[in-house]
C-alpha cells in the first residue's frame, strides 16, 4: 500500500512534467523548411521564395528564408545557418554549383534532405526544367517561323550564350540550335555565330551590336539564347543598327514575352514558370519528407525527382498568359498539386 | 590643360605652336589618335567591310554613355578626387527614375530635368559625405555604390522604359547619320573641355587637384570646389542615365557595372591624372573612341566577346602604368 501511494505521488509529480515534455516535443516536431533563394537580380528568384513561404505556411510549417545573393561564400554560410536553425529540409537555388559538393557534405552530416532547383548535385533531389527539351522546343518553334517566312534561307543565326551557366547553357542554347536544325537542317554551319550575353540584355546589347556590324550583309537573322534577356539584347542591337526588320528572336524563361513592353521582334519564348517551382518541389518531394516517407533519391536532370515541363509559347499566345504576380495568385488558390503548366500553358 | 598652358609659354617654333594648340597633353592626343587610326587600318585591311556605316553606328552607340560618364569621372580625377566608384549605382538610380516617371506619363522634358537633378543630387550626396566626414572619396563612393545598389535590388529586379514612348524611339534614332545619343556626349565633352580651363571655377578645380595646400593658400575653398565638382560629375551621371534608359532595353540593378572598366580606362588613357591637376577633357573623345572601337574590331578578327574584357583590362593596366610614369617624372 505504501509502495502504491509512493508510486501515485511520483506519477502526480511527473505527470505535468511529462505533459510539458510532450508539448515541447510537439513543438519540436513542427516541420521547419529552409529556403535559400538565388539572390540574382531577376524577379522570379524572389517569387520562388514567396511561393515556398506561402505553401509552407498553408501547411502550418515553420519557414526560414535566406538569400544566397548570387554569392558562393554566402551560399555556404547559409547552409551553416540552416543547420544551426535545425531545419528539416532545404530547398535551394544556387547559381554557384562549384560549392554544391561542400553544401552536400554539410547537409549530409546534419542529415538534412535538400531539393535543388535546376542545378543538379549528387545527393540533392533535383527539381527542374528539362533544359534540353526546352531548348529543342524553342528552336523548333523558331524554325517553323523561319520556314514559313524565309523558307529556311537564313543568313545568320545568333546565339546569346550564358557560359557561366555551364551545362545549362549547353542544353538551352545548344538545344535551341539543334531544335532549329530539326526544321531547317540546311543552314550552313558558318552561319551560326555566338556572343556572350550573361543572360542579361545590358551585357548582350553591345556584344550583339558588334557581331551584327561584323555581318553587314545578313538580311535574314535568327536569334536563340539562354533566356529572353540575352535574346532581347540582340533584337535591340538590330534596332539600333537600323536592321530591326531583318531579325526574329525566340527566347527562353518567358520573362519578357508578357505585359505591355514586348519587343515586336521577339516571336516567342519557352516558359518554365520558374516562379512556380515550389509547387513541384512540395508535391513530389517535401510533402513526402514532412510525412515521414521521403521519396527515393533522384538527383540528376535525366531522372529528376520532379520534372518541370517546358511550355513554348508564341507572342500571340503569350498575350493570354497573366503576369507573374497574377500567376502566383492563381497558383496559390488552385487545388494542391496543381502546377503553372496545368493552369497557363496553351493547349 | 596645365600642360597646355605651360607648353604654350615655351613654344617658339611651329611644332611648339602645334603642341600648344593641342588640347592637354599633345603626346597623349597623338598616341591615342595614332593607336585608334592604326586599329582602324589593320582591321580594315583584314576585313574591308569594317569600314562601313554599321561599324560607325556600333562604335558610336558604345561611345555615347561611356563618354558622358568619362567626363564626370575626369572632372573628379582632375580635381584630385581620384576616382568616383559610385557611377554604376547612380546611373541605374537615374535610369530607374526615368522609367517610373515615363510609366506615370510625366511630361518628357520634365523627366529630363528631374533625371538631371537626381544625378546632381547623387553627386552632391557623395560630396557631402566626403567633405563633411573628411573621408577618402574612393571608399565613400565604393560604399554608396554598394548601399544604393543593394537598395535598388530591393526596389526592382527589372525595369524598362515603355518601348513605344518617344523617349525609347529617340534613343534608337539617328541625327546626321549618327545615333541621337552620341551627340549629347560630343557636346558635353566639347563644352566641359572648353570651360574647365577657361573659367575661374574650372581653374580652381585644376588647382585643387594639382596641389591642394597651395590652392588653399591662394584662398580656394577645398570644400566648395569638391562639392561643386562632385555635383557636376553627378550631373553627368544624370545625363548618362537618360541616355542609358532611352537606348537600352530591360535593365537590372547591377547593369551599370558594365561601364565601370571602360570609363576608368578612357579617363586614364586620355591623360587625366588620377592624382589630380592634369588632363584634358577633349581627349576623352579620342580615348573613348579608341576603346569603343576595340571590341568591335575584335569581333571582326573573329575573336569572341570574352576577349573584350581581356583587352580592356590590359589597356587599363598600360594606361595606369603610363600615368604613374608621368606622375613620377613630373615629381622629379
Amino acid at each position: 500500500m505504501h509502495r502504491t501511494m509512493k508510486s501515485l505521488k511520483l506519477m502526480a509529480l511527473t505527470a505535468p512534467l511529462l505533459a510539458l515534455g510532450w508539448s515541447g516535443a510537439a513543438e519540436a516536431a513542427k516541420f521547419k523548411l529552409g529556403m535559400a533563394v538565388g539572390g540574382q537580380s531577376v524577379d522570379w528568384q524572389k517569387a520562388q521564395g514567396d511561393l515556398a513561404r506561402s505553401l509552407a505556411e498553408a501547411r502550418g510549417w515553420d519557414y526560414v528564408e535566406l538569400s544566397n545573393n548570387d554569392d558562393a561564400a554566402l551560399a555556404t554560410k547559409n547552409a551553416d545557418i540552416f543547420i544551426q536553425q535545425g531545419v528539416n529540409a532545404v530547398i535551394q537555388f544556387n547559381g554557384h554549383p562549384e560549392v554544391n559538393p561542400v553544401l552536400a557534405a554539410k547537409y549530409a552530416k546534419a542529415n538534412i534532405p535538400v531539393v535543388t532547383y535546376d542545378i543538379a548535385q549528387p545527393g540533392f533531389y533535383f527539381v527542374g526544367i528539362d533544359n534540353l527539351a526546352a531548348g529543342l522546343a524553342g528552336g523548333a518553334a523558331l524554325g517553323e517561323i523561319a520556314k514559313s517566312k524565309w523558307n529556311c534561307d537564313v543568313d545568320l543565326v545568333m546565339s546569346a550564350e550564358g557560359a557561366g551557366a555551364g551545362k545549362i547553357n549547353t542544353w538551352r542554347t545548344g538545344g535551341m540550335r539543334d531544335g532549329l536544325k530539326t526544321v531547317c537542317p540546311d543552314i550552313p554551319e558558318d552561319h551560326y555565330v555566338s556572343f556572350e550575353s550573361n543572360g542579361n540584355a545590358t551585357v548582350a546589347l553591345p556584344a550583339a551590336r558588334d557581331l551584327l556590324a561584323a555581318h553587314p550583309d545578313a538580311k535574314k537573322i535568327l536569334v536563340v539564347g539562354i533566356n529572353d534577356g540575352g535574346v532581347l539584347g540582340a533584337l535591340q542591337a538590330a534596332e539600333q543598327l537600323g536592321r530591326a526588320d531583318d531579325i526574329i528572336g525566340w527566347g527562353q524563361d518567358g520573362s519578357f514575352i508578357t505585359g505591355p513592353n514586348v519587343n515586336p521582334h521577339l516571336a516567342g519564348s519557352v516558359f518554365y514558370f520558374l516562379e512556380g517551382y515550389a509547387a513541384y518541389a512540395f508535391g513530389d518531394v517535401i510533402d513526402g519528407i514532412a510525412a515521414g516517407s521521403p521519396p527515393p533519391m533522384k538527383d540528376t536532370g535525366d531522372d529528376p525527382a520532379s520534372k518541370v515541363k517546358p511550355c513554348p509559347v508564341s507572342k500571340e499566345a503569350a498575350a493570354a498568359i497573366p503576369d507573374m504576380a497574377e500567376r502566383l495568385k492563381q497558383l496559390q488558390a488552385a487545388p494542391k498539386g496543381t502546377t503553372e503548366f496545368d493552369l497557363f500553358c496553351p493547349k | 590643360m596645365a600642360d597646355a598652358l605651360s607648353s604654350s609659354a615655351v613654344s617658339s617654333n611651329w611644332w611648339g605652336a602645334l603642341k600648344a594648340r593641342l588640347p592637354g597633353g599633345w603626346g597623349n592626343a597623338v598616341a591615342v589618335g595614332a593607336g585608334w587610326l592604326l586599329l582602324i587600318i589593320i582591321t580594315g585591311l583584314r576585313r574591308p567591310d569594317f569600314l562601313s556605316h554599321q561599324t560607325i553606328l556600333a562604335v558610336s552607340f558604345t561611345m555615347a554613355i561611356v563618354g558622358v560618364l568619362a567626363v564626370g569621372q575626369a572632372l573628379v580625377g582632375v580635381s584630385g578626387g581620384y576616382i568616383d566608384l559610385s557611377q554604376p549605382a547612380g546611373l541605374i538610380l537615374v535610369a530607374y527614375a526615368v522609367t517610373k516617371l515615363l510609366e506615370a506619363n510625366v511630361y518628357g522634358p520634365l523627366v529630363l530635368v528631374i533625371a538631371l537633378v537626381i544625378g546632381a543630387s547623387w553627386g552632391l550626396f557623395n560630396a557631402l559625405i566626403i567633405v563633411w566626414g573628411k573621408l577618402n572619396p574612393i571608399i565613400v563612393t565604393l560604399a554608396t555604390n554598394f548601399v544604393v545598389g543593394a537598395l535598388l535590388f530591393l526596389v526592382f529586379q527589372n525595369a524598362q522604359v515603355p518601348i513605344n514612348s518617344d523617349f525609347a524611339v529617340n534613343g534608337k534614332g539617328y541625327f546626321l547619320g549618327l545615333p541621337n545619343i552620341w551627340w549629347p556626349m560630343v557636346v558635353l565633352v566639347l563644352v566641359v573641355g572648353f570651360f574647365l580651363p577657361r573659367t575661374r571655377a574650372g581653374r580652381h578645380a585644376i588647382a585643387v587637384g594639382g596641389n591642394a595646400f597651395a590652392a588653399q593658400a591662394r584662398g580656394i575653398s577645398l570644400r566648395t570646389t569638391r562639392i561643386a565638382i562632385f555635383s557636376l560629375s553627378g550631373l553627368c551621371i544624370g545625363m548618362a542615365g537618360i541616355l542609358f534608359a532611352s537606348s537600352n532595353g530591360p535593365f537590372v540593378p547591377t547593369a551599370g557595372a558594365t561601364f565601370q572598366l571602360p570609363v576608368i580606362a578612357a579617363v586614364i588613357l586620355s591623360g587625366v591624372s588620377l592624382a589630380g591637376g592634369r588632363g584634358s577633357i577633349w581627349l576623352i573623345l579620342l580615348s573613348v573612341g579608341f576603346l569603343s572601337t576595340v571590341p568591335t574590331s575584335l569581333v571582326f578578327f573573329g575573336l569572341s566577346s570574352y576577349w573584350q574584357a581581356v583587352f580592356q583590362g590590359a589597356i587599363l593596366i598600360v594606361a595606369v602604368a603610363i600615368d604613374g610614369y608621368r606622375s613620377r617624372r613630373q615629381a622629379r
